[in-house]
């Protein structure tokens, strides 16, 4: 297990990208969601007992820097290639997160060759507009907190009573290089689910049964459309899922990830 | 000093619920709410507001540019300019102003205002905003991109407007291949241009720079004050003094006969134009990568406080209302002139939340006999 991990930095032309790394094992890349950036929790300390976990921040989150020319998600994709070629690292498990779940898709839509095996965990990035995802951008940070979790007595501690200011420039950071990304189209490349065809690592789409986010059928979608993919949902569980339930999550991860590596 | 009529032409009928029911005016307000009957006499009974401001000798007639709300009814702020141009005969037409912040096609915008510059007979005055957060949404305009479009839009314009040749425009936001601006405006070389600030040194720069008209938007006048200043600081940086008249400080102004008379009025409309008219919760004022980190460090810092939780002794004292009898009102003004360190322009908004037309023409008519003659001369240069 690793309860602190290693922080780093990777220079890159256009900035700087901060990373959090812990564990020992296979390599598996992991890409946060809108929330989350910086954060080594328990789900990421669980996984790490099996694997060497690389978490960056993406551009314009947490410590990372902006990367203007990070304009939209293509430009994202070419970024984490260079990060997976700036760390040396062939083909990677990847495993992505909410927002970090629609950029895992695109990655490997774009570059299968590159992602040993690919996890999804409640995936943004399909437009489903019969089952929209809910707007995050408008929410107060209460309302938020109330629609990530089942129950909202686990998101209880997730604001601060009093935010101070610095608190509150880098939550507006992270949503506005989320907004940069996905404003419009709202949280998906329409070209995308068309595309899932091209995916040639096995996959796994893991849902939170009460996501009232990003609806399940957004996670079906995507298992329905990557080649082969199995699809799993985690009862009495929110949105915020590695927040909510980080055992069940980290487990269906590592046991997938295991099966996958061999 | 320069004085003009500024109207939002708010729909005032919400319903009874709506403080508790509803978190703004705006966005997300069920146009359900909107009668036709009603909204179609508004537009006319505020459009006769604002011909009579210009028979009043005001100098200017404002109208600005506000989406899905009941706070203002002019998505379109041309064509509430057009409806004026040829039934207005002096005052200056003021479009303050086109949200290019928004418009997916801003070549258009170039285009009418060189319309309504030669509907006008040059009487046109063209204010750039870049639209109010909330209006990023409504229109899915990405609000991290909003300075850099305003900036390339306004460029774009302002070439359009005086270029005497056809050229191609290609920037991140926009590509046109052929801007060949038929009609030219009438104005040379373009219609004076006035850019809202509210706090931003950018934007201070930007006006400075470019000796535009530097103009508030709502806040207290301590606030202003250092807007103005920041404003006047920028222009000592480019080596000049700007004419008090690129100063113009927005405000609303209710006069009534008496003191007593204007304020037993004056509340429940003020109440309604900052609780409810302005009524909108953070994430609709400020949508992600709207301000830069460091122009909301400034605001959060500033510690203003949102509209709704002001009191109607907060607005006044704040001076961000001016309400009283000709004499107060007069004297008032002359203390916010001080306490601002100077401005030479007015623009004050008399039709104010559900005020009635008589209260509205009976503030303007006293304003214009009676107040406007007292501070003429304030700033006067010469």
């Amino acid at each position: 297990m690793t309860d602190v991990p290693a922080e780093e930095f990777l220079d890159l032309d256009g900035g700087r990208v901060h990373l959090l790394r812990g564990g020992r094992g296979e390599p598996v890349l992991f890409l946060h969601a809108a929330g989350g950036a910086g954060s080594w929790l328990e789900f990421h300390r669980l996984l790490a007992g099996g694997f060497d976990v690389i978490a960056p921040d993406h551009p314009g989150f947490g410590k990372s820097d902006d990367f203007d020319e990070v304009e939209a998600m293509d430009d994202l994709v070419y970024h984490y290639l260079d990060v997976l070629d700036r760390l040396g690292l062939d083909r990677p498990h990847v495993v992505g997160a909410s927002f970090g779940g629609w950029l895992a898709a695109e990655l490997a839509v774009a570059a299968p060759h590159r992602v040993g095996s690919l996890v999804l965990l409640a995936p943004a990035g399909l437009r489903l507009p019969e089952h929209p995802i809910a707007d995050l951008f408008l929410m107060t940070p209460e309302e938020l907190v109330a629609a990530l979790f089942h129950d909202p007595a686990a998101g209880a501690g997730m604001l601060p009573a009093e935010p101070d200011v610095d608190f509150i420039l880098a939550q507006y950071r992270d949503m506005s290089a989320l907004a940069r990304f996905s404003w419009t189209p709202f949280l998906s490349n329409p070209k995308l689910e068309r595309r899932l065809r091209r995916i040639t690592a096995p996959a796994l789409v893991a849902c939170p049964a009460d996501d009232r986010l990003v609806p399940v059928e957004h996670g079906r979608r995507y298992a329905e459309r990557i080649p082969g993919a199995r699809y799993a949902e985690v009862a009495d569980c929110g949105h915020a899922m590695y927040f909510e339930r980080p055992a069940e999550f980290a487990d269906l991860v590592t046991s997938f990830l295991s099966g996958a590596s061999r | 000093m320069k004085f003009s009529f500024f109207h939002l032409m708010p729909y005032p009928y919400l319903p009874d619920d709506f403080d508790e029911n509803y978190p703004s005016s705006a966005l997300t307000f069920p146009n359900s709410f909107f009668d036709p009957k009603l909204g179609n006499q508004l537009y006319h009974r505020y459009l006769d507001e604002l011909e009579y401001a210009d028979r009043l000798g005001f100098d200017g007639i404002a109208v600005n540019e506000h989406h899905q709300t009941a706070y203002g009814l002019m998505p379109s702020p041309n064509i509430m300019a057009a409806a004026l141009a040829r039934r207005t005969e002096r005052a200056k037409i003021m479009v303050l102003g086109n949200a290019i912040g928004i418009r997916g096609n801003p070549l258009r915008v170039a285009e009418e205002i060189a319309m309504l510059d030669h509907l006008s007979n040059g009487r046109v005055v063209s204010g750039f905003v870049r639209g109010i957060g909330w209006e990023y949404f409504g229109h899915s305009i990405n609000p991290t991109r909003s300075r850099a479009r305003f900036n390339e839009a306004h460029d774009l314009i302002i070439k359009a407007w005086t270029s005497p040749e056809m050229f191609q425009w290609i920037s991140p936001n926009y590509e046109y291949r052929y801007v060949n601006l038929w009609p030219r405006p009438l104005q040379q070389p373009h219609p004076p241009v006035y850019i809202p600030g509210a706090g931003s040194t950018e934007t201070m720069k930007f006006c400075a720079e470019r000796r535009y008209t530097y103009m508030s938007v709502y806040a207290p006048a301590r606030v202003v004050r250092r807007w103005f200043d920041g404003y006047r600081q920028a222009a000592a940086d480019l080596g000049y003094v700007p004419d008090p008249e690129k100063i113009a400080f927005s405000v609303p102004v209710y006069v009534a006969d008496s003191d007593e008379q204007a304020h037993r009025e004056a509340q429940p409309v003020l109440e309604w134009l900052f609780r409810k008219g302005l009524k909108q919760p953070g994430a609709m004022h400020t949508p992600p990568g709207y301000m830069s980190p460091s122009s909301l460090r400034g605001v959060l810092m500033a510690g203003m406080k949102p509209f709704y939780e002001l009191s109607y002794q907060d607005l006044l004292d704040g001076g961000q209302a001016v309400v009283g009898s000709p004499g107060s009102v007069t004297r008032r003004l002359r203390e916010l002139h001080t306490e601002l360190g100077g401005f030479g322009q007015l623009n004050a908004l008399f039709s104010i939340g559900p005020s009635t037309h008589e209260q509205v023409t009976r503030s303007a008519e006293l304003f214009a006999t009676e107040v406007i003659p007292e501070l003429r001369t304030l700033d006067q240069v010469g």
